[in-house]
């Protein structure tokens, strides 16, 4: 395979092989992509790596996420600044956790961060909370809601302390049958 | 020391734990500084590690290692083996981890190196060709679609038949290398069977007799060949095949069951994690389509309203008074009585099918009703296998028990209804079938043959003769009272799994028989997915109460474990010398004719061997060897139950080990906080 590309020197290339689950035309078809999302502010030569950010909306409006009710936080959890403006190296690295290569631990951590709304390194009530509603769209009632909160840290919390914390929640996803097959995008 | 509430290490109930800000007295515990510094908590922050790798570039490698080595000692010995892609820091931690590993190597050999490019080079083409035989596998797209839209219970539903055709296949490979394959080789009396004789006619495929009776379907085309070495020769390779396809078939099967269940079995029920997994593992991030979507927040929320009902029933229940409670146990027995009369009234409607079907009267009739005769007893098993499910379904529905627990029960029932009338039926075949008959082999194949055969047609006119129709009717007069009655229709998985456990157990038992049934089988199933795809995207509507697999799969599997042991129980029933049958033992027709059983052929194979083997295999099937095969065995498995119990108390010992070291650490964090500020305070 020749290196007819201009977009990135070779060092590059091999370098995000090797951080990502992507191969050489994997990696340049995901730029591509991120580039269709702005291709006025995406330039096509990233060998004197340019700072460009796209902001969270273009993101969130990719046919990947634009269903997903979680789509605010995984751009979040994997922005550099945290608000979901997403660098290139950024995208490729969400995409690359997200894909089918990536093994169940970075998962679960990188899932922990995706539920944990407030980032203070624990899954408490109000996060599950949040997550629930997210998931049923604000349909159950409160009572239900509480319920169901209760349930879950009462199924997974092994310190118990009333929140999760990552070694909580990696023990219990860990045997989660479905987990690698849900969590995960096709790009 | 200070006056403090006693630390409650009781799991925290919903009043204590309020809305979504921390009491100020979990506030003060997060934000004090001894509380940062707590090895537990620098661990869970690795991206911390992130900017110490990049200034470590600039640095060099081994004093910021030092420096940062004491707190994080942990973490960092796991990152700095592991490939850097698993490291769960952003892309440009990766590369300062990368900078620092190349500082750590730069005088490692050249051999070192290609080794190294070649291992990566090696799982990359692995990967690749996992990626390409994954889409090789057929109807990934259809199931995609299917889940998308009816859930993950009916896709379970597709992937059970694709396992299934998988399963035919392997036995389809065996036969054929085992079996026809030998024997059409080393045929004596070349292709004569299979001319076309005046007597066939289109109806054999049907009836399994004429042509069809003649040609490799049955088992009476096998005869001894010209292959005629002790050890192998029709026959053995026959028996060979036979018994390699239940063998693996069992060792599937039973691989298949304990796949899933080894964790619920070993943690028991006070672990299980079914809501967390609804929460965590709930959303399938590959949805694409707002419909799709819309369908999973449907069903999510469904899901767990299913969850909540359950645990309002079993309180409910807890609650019944003993009152309530007798009438419900009278209840449930004379509901069960009624069931024992149904199965009994449907027992005897199969032994009266199965005596007229095979009556010697039925020659001298019109074709249709010879054919209609002949089908008779498949016609009453279909149609009772069809109907009272319903009714079982319906009968649960007034026991008042949990949902998953009505669908058990009517699975449990329906299980038994199946295997039993195949039982029944096979025995009735069996007893009834006369003295003198040419080829007794090759009827009980036809029987099994046409049973396969009308169960297919039985799937395939059904979905076109009654739910399309159903479903006409619906769409184009929604307010008739017969949209009324019967309702929106819906795909309900466990009958139709258990259809397919159902063929499945007819082509095993049959196999013997009738060697091409895994064909039929092969066949009928890729048909099935095609009609049942038709089904369920034309006719249903999405099932809104979840059903939950878990449970029932146990009793899905269980009953193809049945359907294996069924299968072997006939083997050995018609093979084992019985007092009554003593003379007609020597059967006239397949593999076995000339005066050879299972035994001889066997026994002759094993005195062609040398001697040492000989008394080996002798030594190893007398009884003298069962008895301390069968202790070991016991003592093996006593072993590991009490293994399995002492796993279970470790893990009871260590939750509460786990929990108790928690509270001592939130109790030191606040004690040496109060201190601190004690001693603030006296500055």
């Amino acid at each position: 395979m020749g290196n007819k590309q201009t977009i990135f020197t070779a060092q590059q290339l091999d370098a995000y092989q090797d951080c990502t689950y992507f191969t050489r035309k994997e990696i340049l078809r995901l730029f591509y992509r991120y580039r269709d999302l702005a291709p006025q502010l995406v330039p096509l030569d990233y060998t004197n790596h340019p700072d460009v950010k796209l902001p969270y909306e273009l993101i969130g409006s990719m046919p990947e996420l634009k269903d997903n009710p979680f789509r605010q936080r995984i751009a979040e959890v994997f922005s550099e600044d945290g608000e979901g403006n997403m660098t290139l190296d950024d995208f490729l690295d969400m995409f690359s956790v997200l894909s089918e290569m990536a093994p169940r631990d970075l998962k679960a951590y990188y899932a922990f961060k995706i539920y944990d709304f407030n980032n203070d390194d624990f899954i408490c009530k109000s996060d599950l909370e949040k997550t629930l509603n997210k998931l049923t769209r604000n349909e159950l009632t409160e009572d239900e809601v509480r319920m169901v909160c209760e349930k879950v840290i009462d199924e997974a919390d092994l310190d118990n302390d009333g929140r999760l914390s990552l070694e909580d929640f990696q023990h219990m996803i860990v045997r989660a049958p479905d987990f690698l097959s849900t969590f995960h995008i096709r790009i | 020391m200070e006056a403090h509430e006693s630390v409650d290490f009781k799991r925290l109930m919903s009043e204590e734990s309020t809305v979504s800000t921390l009491s100020s007295d979990s506030c003060e515990y997060y934000q004090t500084e001894i509380f940062d510094l707590l090895p537990s908590i620098q661990a869970s922050r690795p991206e911390q590690n992130r900017h110490d790798f990049s200034e470590e570039t600039n640095q060099g490698g081994r004093e910021a290692r030092e420096k940062s080595g004491q707190l994080s000692r942990g973490p960092r010995d796991k990152t700095s083996m592991q490939p850097l892609r698993n490291l769960p820091m952003c892309i440009q931690g990766k590369k300062g981890a990368k900078e620092r590993r190349k500082l750590e190597i730069n005088d490692i050999n050249f051999w070192e190196s290609w080794r190294k490019t070649q291992s990566t080079n090696r799982k990359r083409v692995r990967e690749q060709i996992k990626e390409a035989l994954s889409g090789l596998v057929p109807w990934r797209q259809t199931l995609r679609t299917i889940e998308g839209k009816f859930g993950v219970g009916v896709k379970s539903y597709f992937v059970f038949l694709r396992y299934l055709i998988y399963l035919n296949l392997l036995h389809c490979v065996l036969i054929g290398g085992f079996i026809v394959g030998p024997s059409i080789f080393y045929r004596t009396d070349e292709y004569e069977p299979l001319m076309f004789k005046d007597s066939d006619s289109a109806l054999d495929f049907f009836l399994g007799t004429g042509y069809v009776n003649r040609s490799l379907v049955f088992y009476g085309f096998y005869t001894q060949g010209s292959l005629d070495l002790k050890c192998l020769n029709i026959p053995l390779l026959y028996l060979a095949g036979i018994f390699s396809i239940i063998f693996l078939s069992l060792i599937l099967v039973v691989r298949r069951t304990t796949v899933g269940y080894k964790h619920t079995w070993m943690l028991g029920k006070r672990y299980s994690m079914n809501v967390s997994y609804k929460i965590f593992c709930g959303w399938d991030f590959t949805i694409q389509d707002p419909t799709a979507a819309a369908l999973k927040h449907g069903f999510i929320r469904n899901d767990l309203k299913l969850f909540l009902e359950e645990q309002s029933f079993s309180l409910r229940a807890a609650q019944r008074t003993l009152g309530e409670k007798v009438r419900l146990y009278l209840l449930r027995i004379v509901l069960n009585l009624i069931t024992l009369s149904l199965l009994g009234g449907a027992f005897y409607l199969i032994y009266f099918a199965t005596q007229t079907s095979l009556k010697k009267e039925n020659s001298g009739h019109h074709w249709l009703v010879s054919l209609l005769l002949q089908y008779f007893p498949p016609i009453t098993i279909t149609f009772v296998n069809l109907v009272l499910p319903h009714i079982f379904r319906k009968i649960s529905s007034f026991e008042d028990y949990s949902f998953t627990m009505q669908v058990n029960a009517t699975l449990l029932r329906s299980i038994f209804l199946k295997l039993a009338s195949l039982g029944i039926y096979l025995f009735f075949v069996f007893t009834t079938t006369e003295q003198d008959a040419k080829c007794k082999e090759n009827q009980f194949g036809r029987e099994m043959y046409k049973l396969s055969i009308f169960n297919f047609l039985a799937t395939f006119f059904s979905v076109f003769f009654f739910n399309y129709p159903r479903k006409l009717v619906q769409e184009t007069y929604p307010r008739s009272s017969l949209a009324r009655i019967s309702g929106k229709q819906r795909f309900l998985i466990p009958f139709n799994v258990l259809d397919l456990v159902y063929s499945q157990t007819v082509s095993w038992v049959g196999v013997y028989y009738c060697p091409l049934l895994p064909v039929i089988g092969i066949v009928s199933l890729v048909v099935t997915f095609y009609v049942k795809k038709f089904n369920v995207m034309r006719c249903c509507v999405p099932e809104q109460r979840m059903f939950r697999g878990s449970s029932s799969s146990v009793l899905f599997h269980f009953m193809l474990l049945l359907g294996l042991f069924m299968c072997a129980a006939t083997l050995g029933f018609n093979h084992y010398p019985l007092q009554s049958t003593e003379g007609r033992n020597a059967s006239s027709c397949g593999p076995f004719r000339n005066e050879q059983t299972m035994f001889t052929v066997t026994g002759g194979c094993v005195k062609s061997l040398p001697s040492p083997a000989q008394t080996t295999i002798r030594y190893l099937t007398s009884e003298a060897f069962a008895l301390p095969l069968i202790l070991a065995e016991i003592i093996l498995l006593t072993s590991y139950v009490s293994r399995r119990r002492a796993n279970q108390r470790a893990i009871e010992r260590l939750k509460d080990m786990l929990v108790m070291s928690s509270s001592d650490k939130r109790f030191l964090v606040k004690q040496h906080a109060t201190m601190l500020r004690q001693r603030n305070k006296h500055h």
